[in-house]
């Protein structure tokens, strides 16, 4: 029984042999008999219902047979592979198209930033977009009728407070986290908050009505102004490789005092003058300095225990350094043509 | 603001070895910012000194005139329009490549078939004066081809100041207050403003008097009348510093008058005092107005302060002159205001009038009233010279309504200066540096003792910390060596919100090949409407930047769109996601103030748009039950039922809520035709968004996956189609079959069949259905078991049928 259905497959294989003209007709071939449903796996797989002596008996043949024919096939391959040697063939087509995203390239070098930051200790916080005129402003020493609110031209929601006026705002910068994240999480503290922030101006290549800024604070007993320049020193180091150096300058932020501006040294150009840094060498990219007295007040800390730092970039000016992109409204354009190259 | 570097030198002795770039350098390292330095000369390049050989009139135009000119080195002819050019004249000639005050380009041109080599120039086009009369007419022994800014000695060199960085120092808006800064850098000498006053005599008179109403507005109010004066052009000396400093000279009046605010930062005016009898200071009526010099009708508020006499408005105090009190070429007599006005008030005055002045910006800053009497003394030192007839009458009018030669003190120790520092320096060195800059120290041992001079207390010296800026710019913050701080170590924080965000923008990216797009917060009412959205319940903007951005946001949808719009000419299939807040009229988490009400809810949402692939509605499901799959374990049981609430913009046949358990996390809807069509949309779209927060909540949660041993035993699988109801959805019998026995691991769809075969409203569904143990074996008899009960449980239950292949 057994042993006529081994003669039966041999048979048949034999004559399908005969008719394989390819590789993909021999692939088929093999699957019919050899796969786990395949006909010589079948037989093999009902051994088990035998006694033990036909067992052995139809095991010895049925798996001679099966070499048998893996051998047969084997020759069979070697000798469709040696034919189709002589065809000509192009291994310098192109590979099959694997269709890919894209991250954007704020978000690449945010990450980039923030897990610098996290390396230092700096955890990564968020505030909200639609802030209040206290947090943005007045917590940050920034009062009322103060001609520092001329630096900012600030979106304000189309609603006003009982007292008529408006209180609403687009956050101006991300600064509005730090007096969030003091009463939060208290000193001493560790912070970047990288965001998006509004400003009501129009667009052009250089100027956009959203843009991101990376803010980071530290807060300790007797953090001082060398400090905060080894801090942003090295975050230079980081950008823009280990040559990097940091100049300071005063400037003026209401929520710092002392308040600097920081700049690195042009990485395109190490400084000789270039088309990026505009000649000077330098590439201004942030604001800093220690935390005002009244902004740790209103945070709940106490100045005379602890005092800090605090620092801001231009996120997307960095991205747009980082990657040469010179118009700044590619980052909200949708544009695939765009978001594809990152 | 433009700083004269001639001007400066007369109060500071620069050292003759620094050049002009390393002026700017210093101040920008220690002090404000230096934009750019200006080279007046340049200004006036190919601008030059001809004499006019002979005027004919233009063939072809009866008002213009050819007119030929030596320039020196040639003889060129030139078209000119002005009435006043005759032979002989010497005048400025304006060459191809000049660039006039106008920012007018001079070329070569060709008018009326005759060409013209360049221009004769007005007074006003150079930037010298306001004179469009005619052409302006040079000193006869002026020398041919010279420079023009040679001819006028205008060799200045200008350091143009940021604004922005002298917002917080109302003492810096003179060159005299920078003139101190670079003494204080350069450790050089600063010769005190005294030495430019001179003591004036007077007349005995009784004159105006001078009333303040709201004493606490106007601390200040300085008023001298002078009479018999002449008014006429300045002399060429004054024009030239008011043309450095970016003014145009208009008389000598008010030349003067602008020099000294130019030099000390104090604002002054001048009245024709013809027919002013006594001055009043106060705030305006609701609705009172007035002509200001402009020429422009201004209504008033009862916030605006006003300068009064009798019942006519001489000023909006401390913003601008009414026109009618304004010096002019007859007035005989003239009145001399040195004020100090409130800065808040002012401020508010000139942003509701919308009127910025160079007055209003200076007084804005906040001004040390004792400057008032300095600068009233320096005009009319200046005005003697001017017009030595001049009669001053009486004393000057001096009203005080604070406290004069207030002492401000700050204490601090020397170890804490350090200590901010972060280095520590020479008390000595503290010294050299805070003394030049006008305060007075004491030092007693550790303590160092400051008085801060008036024009510093007046707003930004107040605290310690503002000393520890003045040493730590002069000392230089580049001579501060950095070192990084020695904290405690702090683990921190496992950031689930990160961690999540980041995964699903990871996930989207690269494993479902999605395109990340950063959309505006902002969304365009427009297209809300098309899309049948009620506007009425979104946040507007107060002042919104551009017509299109005048809405918050309420979903990400809309821009996500416009990203497909965007794109759909140059791609066939489109997908995007984006991560981003928006915002609703109600309170969510964030507090606004440590006060009772809380900010809007913003809220992220993760959103997808997937656009003109065979069938975006199934990519789109299959991305998510694999993206929550990804983020929540392969164990999470996904649900998608009809939406409950549709969309005016979705297709009602084609959206679905996303369910895990009990929470509705999302929806995905397919955009309807009609409004694909107002849109302009071509491609076949699907949308998904989801709660971020809802995900999170979730995720931080989640015990985690957990290794699921496989079950030994083989699973037995068989392929059944059922026929039912075509209103009968997958989801629910999908949900029968699997929960139908616990035997049943695996129930997947593999076939749905619609067609001639079928009675219309009826449909096949066809899936593997696994059957496994994880104890034993499963025999076919126990299969066959629950299959034929389950075949019956869904006939009773949704009368579905088994299909015959």
């Amino acid at each position: 029984m057994m042993k006529s259905k081994l003669e039966q497959i041999k048979k048949d294989f034999l004559e399908s042999i005969s008719k394989v003209k390819n590789q993909k007709d021999l692939s088929n071939l093999e699957h019919k008999f050899f796969s786990r449903k395949g006909e010589l796996s079948m037989i093999l797989r009902n051994l088990k219902d035998l006694d033990l002596k036909s067992r052995q008996e139809m095991g010895k043949l049925a798996n001679s047979l099966k070499t048998d024919l893996k051998n047969i096939i084997k020759k069979t391959k070697d000798i469709l592979n040696k034919e189709n040697m002589d065809d000509i063939v192009d291994p310098t087509l192109p590979g099959e198209k694997l269709i890919t995203g894209n991250l954007h390239p704020i978000t690449i070098v945010k990450r980039e930033i923030e897990d610098f930051f996290a390396s230092l200790g700096f955890m990564s916080i968020d505030g909200p977009e639609l802030e209040s005129d206290y947090y943005n402003f007045t917590a940050l020493n920034v009062l009322a009728h103060h001609p520092a609110r001329d630096m900012q031209d600030t979106f304000y929601i189309d609603s006003k407070n009982k007292e008529g006026q408006y209180d609403l705002l687009m956050r101006t910068q991300t600064s509005n986290a730090q007096v969030r994240a003091m009463l939060k999480h208290k000193a001493p503290l560790r912070a970047i908050v990288p965001g998006r922030c509004f400003r009501c101006e129009s667009t052009d290549a250089r100027h956009e009505h959203t843009f991101y800024q990376l803010e980071g604070i530290m807060i300790d007993e007797n953090i001082n102004i060398a400090h905060l320049k080894a801090i942003l020193e090295e975050t230079g180091k980081f950008l823009y490789g280990p040559d990097t150096k940091l100049r300071t300058r005063p400037k003026y932020f209401p929520f710092v005092e002392p308040g600097l501006n920081g700049e690195f040294s042009c990485f395109l150009c190490q400084g000789k003058g270039c088309r990026v840094c505009k000649n000077s060498g330098w590439l201004e990219v942030l604001g800093c300095g220690l935390i005002h007295p009244h902004v740790l007040k209103a945070g709940g800390i106490d100045p005379d225990k602890y005092s800090g730092f605090a620092f801001g970039f231009g996120l997307d000016r960095l991205v747009m350094l980082k990657y040469g992109i010179k118009d700044i409204r590619f980052f909200h354009s949708g544009d695939i043509n765009f978001l594809k190259q990152f | 603001m433009y700083i004269s570097n001639n001007l400066l030198k007369e109060f500071v002795k620069i050292p003759k070895n620094l050049s002009t770039d390393e002026i700017a350098s210093l101040l920008n390292l220690h002090t404000v910012e230096v934009e750019k330095i200006i080279y007046l000369k340049e200004q006036f390049k190919n601008i030059i000194v001809a004499e006019v050989l002979e005027v004919n009139n233009h063939p072809k135009a009866d008002r213009l005139k050819l007119v030929k000119l030596n320039t020196g080195d040639e003889v060129l002819e030139v078209i000119c329009g002005a009435d006043n050019v005759e032979e002989k004249q010497k005048v400025a000639l304006a060459l191809a490549g000049a660039i006039l005050s106008n920012g007018l380009e001079i070329k070569e041109t060709e008018i009326r078939g005759i060409k013209s080599n360049g221009m004769i120039c007005a007074e006003d086009e150079l930037g010298l004066g306001e004179d469009h009369e005619g052409i302006i007419v040079l000193d006869k022994k002026a020398k041919k081809g010279q420079n023009l800014a040679d001819y006028f000695k205008l060799d200045d060199i200008i350091f143009e100041i940021d604004n922005k960085s002298l917002s917080h120092r109302g003492d810096l808006w003179g060159h005299y207050g920078l003139a101190r800064e670079l003494a204080a850098i350069l450790k050089a000498q600063l010769k005190p403003y005294s030495n430019f006053i001179q003591t004036v005599n007077y007349k005995e008179a009784n004159d105006f008097k001078v009333k303040i109403i709201n004493k606490d507005l106007c601390p200040r109010y300085l008023a001298w009348r002078v009479e018999n004066i002449k008014v006429e052009e300045s002399p060429q000396w004054l024009k030239n510093k008011i043309i450095a400093a970016g003014y145009r000279p208009i008389n000598n009046i008010v030349d003067a008058s602008n020099y000294v605010m130019i030099e000390s930062g104090q604002p002054l005016h001048t009245f024709c005092g013809d027919k002013i009898k006594n001055i009043e200071v106060r705030l305006a009526k609701k609705g009172e107005s007035v002509k200001t010099i402009d020429e422009k009708d201004r209504v008033l508020s009862e916030n605006d302060l006003v300068i009064t006499s009798e019942k006519q408005i001489l000023a909006i105090a401390g913003i601008m002159g009414s026109l009618d009190s304004a010096v002019n070429l007859d007035s005989q007599s003239i009145i001399i205001e040195s004020a100090n006005f409130d800065a808040v008030t002012i401020r508010k005055s000139s942003q509701s009038l919308g009127l910025r002045t160079e007055a209003s910006a200076r007084f804005e800053k906040s001004i040390d009233p004792e400057l008032a009497p300095l600068a009233m003394k320096r005009l009319v030192t200046i005005l003697k010279d001017l017009c030595p007839q001049a009669e001053f009458i009486s004393k000057p009018s001096d009203v005080i309504n604070y406290q004069e030669n207030k002492i401000n003190q700050i204490e601090l120790e020397f170890s804490w200066l350090y200590k901010r520092l972060g280095k520590e320096i020479d008390k000595n060195e503290v010294v050299s540096i805070l003394e030049p800059l006008g305060f007075k120290t004491e030092i007693n041992n550790d303590t160092l003792l400051l008085t801060i001079p008036s024009w510093r207390a007046v707003k930004d010296v107040k605290i310690k910390e503002d000393i520890l800026e003045e040493v730590a710019r002069i000392y230089g913050y580049n001579n501060i060596e950095p070192s990084l701080p020695e904290v405690k170590l702090k683990p921190l924080l496992d950031n689930h919100e990160l961690k999540l965000e980041r995964k699903i923008k990871d996930f989207l990216s690269k494993s479902a090949a999605f395109f990340e797009d950063y959309n505006y917060a902002f969304v365009d009412e427009k297209q809300l409407l098309k899309m049948g959205v009620d506007t009425s319940l979104h946040w507007r903007l107060a002042n919104p930047s551009s017509q299109n951005y005048t809405l918050l946001r309420q979903s990400l949808a809309p821009n996500l769109i416009s990203s497909i719009i965007f794109n759909q000419h140059k791609f066939k299939k489109l997908s995007f996601f984006e991560i981003g807040r928006v915002f609703f009229p109600v309170e969510g988490d964030y507090d606004k103030e440590g006060r009772k009400d809380n900010l809007p809810l913003q809220e992220k949402k993760v959103s997808l748009v997937i656009a003109g692939y065979e069938n975006s509605f199934s990519k789109a499901k299959g991305v998510i039950e694999a993206l929550i799959k990804n983020l929540l374990g392969n164990n999470q049981e996904i649900e998608f039922s009809i939406l409950e609430n549709n969309h005016q913009w979705s297709d009602s046949n084609w959206s679905i809520d996303i369910k895990l358990g009990s929470e509705n996390l999302g929806y995905i809807v397919k955009v309807k035709k009609e409004v694909a069509d107002k849109l302009n949309l071509k491609l076949q779209t699907t949308i998904v968004e989801i709660n971020f927060s809802k995900l999170l909540d979730i995720y931080k949660n989640i015990s985690g996956i957990k290794y699921q041993q496989e079950s030994r035993f083989p699973a037995l699988e068989r392929d059944l189609a059922f026929v039912i109801d075509k209103k009968v959805s997958y989801n629910k019998l999908y949900k029968a079959i699997k929960d139908f026995n616990p035997l049943i691991v695996e129930v997947d769809l593999f076939d749905v069949y619609l067609g001639d075969k079928l009675e219309k409203h009826l449909k096949s569904l066809a899936f593997h259905i696994s059957y496994q143990s994880s104890e034993k074996t499963l025999s076919s008899q126990e299969v066959d078991n629950i299959q034929n009960d389950l075949v019956k449980f869904l006939k009773d239950n949704f009368s579905a049928k088994l299909r015959d292949f």
